[in-house]
């Protein structure tokens, strides 16, 4: 699968409106260098969601990673580029 | 992605030599200090078939130990903290076939591990609450919501125990047996996160009700 990054945060944003429509309002102005857990303010369960919806949209797996890996939203980009490279 | 098989665990096999061999050298230790158990309803005194999730609050280090003795038909896979790993005892939790975990950051592998259990046909155990409750006589403290999503993405329902303390050393342990809750009939394959974790509130709801089954002395509780 190739995709740009643009293309990729647009996935993620998807994601995140999906996993929680909560989130609407907080996807909508995010920026990549958005922390996960204090400007989203997800969970390390919150953030396990969002890798296993990731997994799903991407067929990608994620592997030898922990949740602490994913400080920033780009933190998940980069790791979903490098994947799908 | 979900898995809708029913697998059973095996009745023998070689890599539960240690842990059958610890259980049936325990039988009359299980006849001693068999706690009394108490059901929810016909529903929850329904031997837990296939992969099934059983959680329990924690009063204290004994409480795998009750859990066994009370689902004794079936082998537990206890989720427990990494560091029991490292010491001494990691023998034992090795032996029993315990699932280590980080608290402090949970990994993925730790997850697929659990999951892939549950789908096996296994019963994983766990302590939602996180941590041994010295407090308890102050109620439950919040469950975790992890078990939640365990149970979705192995689409295994949630078994609710309760560990009731025992008074006095001559008194048996007590421990009330919820019916499983499959979440997935609840709220589908791909819950929200609001629902996750209103599943987890819920699920201690649960607890607290079996809590009233042996506190308050319910009289249309089942026991054995």
């Amino acid at each position: 699968m190739q995709l740009t990054r643009s293309e990729i945060v647009e996935e993620l944003k998807k994601i995140l409106i999906t996993s929680d429509e909560k989130n609407r309002a907080l996807v909508e102005r995010c920026t990549e260098d958005w922390e996960l857990t204090t400007d989203f303010g997800f969970t390390s369960i919150g953030i396990l969601y969002i890798v296993i919806a990731v997994e799903e949209t991407f067929g990608i797996r994620f592997e030898n990673v922990s949740m602490s890996d994913f400080r920033t939203l780009g933190n998940v980009v980069d790791y979903i580029e490098e994947k799908l490279q | 992605m979900r898995d809708n098989g029913n697998k059973r665990a095996r009745l023998f096999s070689i890599r539960y030599l240690f842990y059958d061999f610890v259980k049936v050298t325990a039988i009359p230790g299980y006849l001693w200090f068999r706690p009394k158990r108490i059901y929810a309803n016909p529903e929850a005194k329904k031997k837990i078939k296939g992969g099934a999730l059983v959680i329990s609050n924690h009063v204290g280090f004994s409480d795998p130990v009750v859990i066994m003795l009370a689902i004794w038909y079936r082998r537990h896979h206890f989720i427990c903290i990494k560091d029991f790993f490292e010491g001494r005892l990691r023998l034992l939790f090795k032996g029993f076939h315990c699932i280590p975990i980080d608290k402090e950051n949970f990994g993925m592998d730790s997850f697929r591990i659990i999951t892939d259990h549950l789908k096996n046909g296994e019963v994983v155990s766990m302590f939602p609450e996180g941590h041994v409750n010295t407090d308890a006589d102050n109620g439950l403290d919040q469950f975790k919501s992890g078990m939640v999503l365990m149970s979705v993405m192995s689409g295994k329902p949630i078994v609710p125990v309760y560990i009731h303390k025992r008074e006095h050393i001559y008194n048996r342990t007590k421990i009330a047996i919820g019916e499983p809750v499959d979440i997935v009939a609840l709220h589908g394959a791909r819950p929200s996160m609001t629902q996750i974790e209103e599943t987890a509130a819920m699920l201690r709801e649960r607890e607290q009700e079996l809590e009233k089954l042996i506190t308050g002395g319910k009289k249309n509780a089942f026991t054995k």
